[in-house]
């Protein structure tokens, strides 16, 4: 292929990558459990796009099967999978509870988005040029905030969707490091995550069923000190 | 470097004359998405006209600021034309007398009295929508800044007219991640310090939920078409800074001859009205935000200029 | 073949508890198969102790994937040991709440899927295979750990799931920059354990460190390592009994298999810190578990943090030099095993009969059930490492070898928390089995005794259960056969290059 249409692929997939990390801080941010869930499907169609220049770029079929098991799975059957198991009280609700303040959340996750390029910039030079590029440090990114994701939210539906955030921040960086994968790898992760889906859509059901609320981030009486009962008082 | 001269009288008559055709047309086509007919695109012009010669009331107890301002907002929007691309993609006269920054500030001047003569006269109404526009200006400032920042990190310049080659040499360099987030970043800052609306209604007439509004509500007369037609150029200024600069330099002039000059005028027009037309559907489809709520859309903007920075410099 | 039918035969069970039948037939298959499972797997580690390969049928296909080799073969025996006690104590402890029957099959049902992920662990050499297996490990055994369904219970699943596939992630990102080290090592062996071994050398430090350090700290999340414990004693002890003696026995230490594949690869990288990491991470984990042992106010969370606690000495063992102290470290995992199992046997008798937690609430066990309160006392003295027990032994072994390699002070500070656990484990175990009653009266003794009596009657599928588990706990402190002492020298070797 000519070096004007490789600088081209290569802006595009930089392009997906920078709306990758978009998507990112939105999920970390937006309040409706539904902007979430569309931002989560955006987000995997952004991986698979990206998983296609990458492969149109260095002419790699095996990524062509990444990114259709990602469409099938990921933007399909997750959501298809969320409605279906989660309580449809959780998309109702216009207005969901953030541990943080949202400019807080933001800037703290931006200071993550900057952590992950320290993190990403050892293994951008370690590995050969072809493996080099934007993916890296975005895809670290998006597993950090994935993974704050999980501890500035209380609900239980954006958790989940922070859970599985983090495992396309993975496979972005994974497509590009990582592109030879066996093909059943990648079927075996994408099946793992509908079952993490339907695990914890049935979680959810029994905790809104039992306490009235999927906010599962208030259930917190499991403590060292709570435990205590009324009797040892008694009896000391 | 007399036809530079010449053009830029050009682009700031162009300026002049179209800036409240383009609010004209916006109004336009906001009502027939509603499904109804709506003023003729015309009725700016009318306005001003009709304002103009009406007699001007200004109340005993205002300084000069009261006055002053009116010119200051008129002028601001002349003198950033002078300095930024609008019909031409070569460096005019002015051009090196300030940079996007700079013009930043002419703006930003322009508003400064705008606020304090809201303040003046002490309408009760005034001094509530200047404070609500210094708080989205707060919060747009380092979203500007950072705007700024990297498209002089991306094209290692500030001038307008350096930046807006660099997006489209090579073609692929349009595609660049830094620039596709500079664009959707100022875009949601031109709905902001446009009063656009998830910010602002730029057709309320409530005085409690005004914004940009309740400043000129103390004018009239020629007073109050001077700050009319100001904000318009202002509005018309940004609008080719976002569409000439951040976007792409398409449909400019490229030779250094009048007709090609003049040819450049409709072009760009074309281009503005697409761009209109982008805003009104976005300005349809969304609702007023609440006051509190501004700081997070303006979040959303600084996040996303960021992570045109971030982007930027972490392409390996 | 044999090691395929290992893996089928809970997948069978599996199939075969969804019939709708009485409800003995669940738990029976469930015993039936793990029995099954345990001979096959025993026949395994025979033949790998003797030298002999497994899997050399297996060469076809996405079977080339399957490897089994010591350490494999131990921690699967090790599974089976544990799927067939719990198995059998379940049938007994399972009946005691009057479910439903649909529900106790959902029981069954995610019990085999759980002990069918485990098994695949040591089974399978892709490692990224091994993520999945370890994510189904998590995946299966949630609904087990929320069984209950109180809110304590679903809390404790829900933190488990969170925690363990946020670990997850993480180690999922170094799994994918260990197989990018491997590309970055023009080797062209498979994406295995032994494939890996071979082109450690040729790696870029860098992505080796990075991929060690992911996996340590996504997979250490779900061994229960300290800063990412807060889960454990939360889920190790709102499940059904069986399930905790599943979960703290052999999960964390299936987990752990997979950490400890690592060390040998990076053995092979130039000065590759992996021993510092694992003896800075388990002396952390094991002073902070020693310490909360003291004040723990639920006798199953205790069970938890010593599970915690274990976990870090097995680390720590191997970073102390997996030559020397590799041998130590097998034999702790078989001994922690074998005998935490037996304590959350235990605790489940105990829960059955007091129909509490709260250590505060339990007091004169012996004269109340003496069956429980002996199990209480012989795990408690077991797991805190007591004389004639395994646990002594292998902790003796492993100290002796850390002092022998000159590590005085982390050997010392081992040595200390080891003796802070005993005495905390020790205090609570005796006051609850031989402590008065301080604020009842007397007359009040043998009302809250006829209250409980009918509790009093342990199902004798659980005294089994007891006495099955109860038996290596005691042996192995006395006498390794032969055959276990060939399996753990193969295991230990396996731990270095």
């Amino acid at each position: 292929m000519s070096d004007t249409t490789n600088q081209l692929l290569e802006n595009l997939n930089a392009l997906v990558a920078g709306l990758f990390l978009l998507t990112g801080f939105g999920i970390v941010a937006m309040r409706q459990a539904r902007g979430v869930l569309h931002l989560f499907i955006a987000q995997a169609l952004l991986l698979a796009a990206s998983a296609v220049l990458l492969g149109l770029r260095y002419t790699s079929e095996h990524l062509y099967g990444v990114a259709l098991v990602n469409i099938v799975s990921k933007a399909i059957i997750v959501p298809w999978l969320l409605r279906k198991t989660s309580p449809s009280e959780v998309y109702t609700r216009r207005e969901v509870d953030q541990v943080l303040n949202i400019p807080t959340a933001l800037l703290i996750a931006l200071a993550l988005a900057i952590l992950a390029y320290f993190l990403g910039l050892p293994i951008l030079n370690a590995v050969a040029p072809e493996f080099r590029s934007l993916n890296v440090p975005i895809g670290i990114a998006g597993l950090l905030l994935g993974a704050f994701t999980l501890t500035v939210r209380r609900e239980a539906v954006p958790l989940l969707i922070g859970l599985l955030a983090m495992e396309n921040g993975a496979f972005l960086c994974g497509i590009a490091i990582a592109r030879n994968l066996p093909l059943l790898v990648e079927l075996a992760i994408a099946t793992d995550g509908l079952i993490i889906v339907f695990i914890m859509g049935v979680l959810t059901r029994a905790v809104q069923k039992q306490i009235g609320t999927t906010a599962v981030g208030e259930l917190a009486s499991l403590k060292e000190a709570t435990v205590e009962p009324a009797e040892t008082e008694v009896a000391k | 470097m007399l036809n530079h001269i010449l053009f830029n009288l050009i682009q700031v008559l162009v300026v002049m004359a179209f800036a409240p055709l383009a609010s004209g047309v916006t109004s336009r086509l906001k009502e027939m998405i509603q499904s109804k007919r709506g003023p003729s695109i015309y009725q700016p012009y009318r306005d001003l006209w009709k304002l103009f010669h009406k007699d001007e009331i200004v109340s005993e107890d205002s300084s000069w600021i009261f006055r002053f301002t009116p010119y200051m907002v008129f002028v601001t929007p002349i003198f950033v034309t002078l300095l930024i691309p609008v019909l031409t993609n070569y460096p005019l006269f002015f051009a090196f007398m300030g940079d996007m920054i700079g013009g930043g500030f002419i703006l930003a001047l322009g508003g400064f009295f705008a606020t304090l003569a809201a303040i003046d006269t002490a309408n009760p109404y005034g001094p509530v929508g200047a404070s609500r526009t210094r708080m989205v200006g707060f919060l747009a400032e380092p979203v500007f800044m950072i705007v700024f920042f990297t498209v002089s990190f991306v094209a290692g310049s500030t001038i307008p007219y350096i930046v807006q080659e660099k997006w489209v040499t090579p073609l692929a360099n349009f595609f660049l991640p830094s620039h596709v987030l500079l664009v959707l970043a100022f875009l949601m800052l031109i709905l902001a310090e446009g009063g656009r609306i998830p910010v602002d209604n730029p057709t309320g007439h409530f005085e409690l939920a005004m914004i940009d509004e309740s400043k000129s509500l103390e004018y009239s007369g020629r007073g109050f078409a001077l700050m009319k037609w100001g904000g318009q150029m202002k509005f018309f200024v940004l609008l080719c800074i976002f569409l000439n600069v951040l976007v792409t330099p398409w449909g400019l002039a490229r030779d250094q001859t009048l007709s090609a000059v003049l040819l450049a005028i409709p072009l760009v027009l074309f281009k503005i009205f697409c761009f209109l037309l982008v805003l009104v559907v976005i300005e349809s489809s969304l609702s007023k935000l609440r006051l509190f709520r501004i700081a997070e859309f303006l979040g959303a903007a600084f996040i996303t200029s960021v992570a045109a920075m971030i982007a930027q410099v972490f392409q390996p | 073949m044999s090691i395929l039918l290992v893996l089928l035969l809970p997948l069978i069970a599996t199939v075969l508890v969804c019939l709708p039948f009485k409800k003995a037939w669940a738990a029976g298959v469930t015993v039936v198969a793990s029995l099954a499972t345990l001979i096959l797997s025993a026949r395994v580690a025979w033949l790998v102790s003797a030298g002999d390969s497994v899997t050399s049928d297996l060469s076809i296909g996405w079977l080339k994937w399957i490897a089994v080799d010591g350490l494999s073969a131990l921690i699967l025996v090790l599974i089976a040991f544990v799927a067939t006690t719990a198995a059998i104590f379940s049938v007994g402890y399972m009946a005691h709440g009057n479910l439903k029957p649909g529900k106790l099959r959902l029981y069954y049902i995610n019990y085999n899927l759980f002990v069918f992920s485990m098994l695949a662990i040591p089974v399978l050499a892709e490692p990224t295979l091994v993520w999945i297996v370890v994510e189904l490990t998590t995946l299966c055994s949630a609904l087990l750990v929320s069984f209950e369904n109180t809110r304590e219970a679903l809390e404790a699943a829900w933190k488990y799931v969170v925690l363990s596939l946020m670990g997850a992630g993480m180690a999922l990102f170094g799994f994918l920059v260990l197989f990018a080290a491997m590309q970055a090592s023009g080797s062209t062996g498979a994406y295995t354990w032994s494939g890996l071994i071979d082109a450690a050398p040729m790696m870029p430090p860098v992505l080796l460190q990075t991929a060690f350090l992911l996996i340590l700290i996504g997979l250490g999340t779900k061994v229960g390592l300290v800063p990412m414990h807060t889960w454990l004693p939360d889920a190790h002890s709102q499940a059904p009994s069986p399930v905790c003696a599943l979960l703290s026995g052999i999960e964390t230490t299936s987990i752990l298999y997979v950490i400890l594949r690592l060390f040998p690869v990076m053995q092979g990288a130039p000065n590759s810190h992996a021993e510092t990491w694992a003896v800075v991470l388990g002396l952390i984990s094991v002073g902070t578990a020693a310490l909360l042992l003291l004040q723990v106010k639920d006798y199953k969370r205790m069970f938890a943090f010593s599970t915690v606690e274990h976990m870090g000495i097995i680390l720590t063992a191997v970073g102390l030099g997996a030559s020397v102290a590799g041998y130590g470290a097998m034999q702790q995992i078989v001994s922690h095993c074998v005998t935490k199992s037996f304590c959350f046997f235990a605790a489940g008798t105990v829960l059955l009969t007091v129909g509490t937690r709260q250590i505060a609430s339990v007091r004169g066990l012996i004269r109340q059930s003496p069956i429980a309160g002996a199990a209480l006392v012989f795990g408690g003295l077991a797991i805190a490492g007591a004389p004639p027990m395994a646990v002594f032994l292998s902790e003796f072994s492993i100290l002796k070898a850390g002092l022998m390699q000159r590590h005085y002070v982390a050997t010392g500070l081992l040595a200390i928390f080891i003796v802070i656990a005993f005495f905390g484990i020790m205090l609570h175990v005796n006051r609850m089995v031989f402590g008065a009653r301080e604020n009842e009266s007397a007359a009040e003794l043998p009302d809250n005794h006829s209250e409980t009596g009918n509790k009093l009657h342990l199902p004798s599928s659980c005294r089994l259960a007891l006495a099955l588990a109860a038996v290596p706990v005691l042996v192995l402190g006395f006498y390794i056969p032969k055959p276990l002492h060939d399996l753990l020298t193969q295991a230990a070797a396996a731990l270095t290059k």
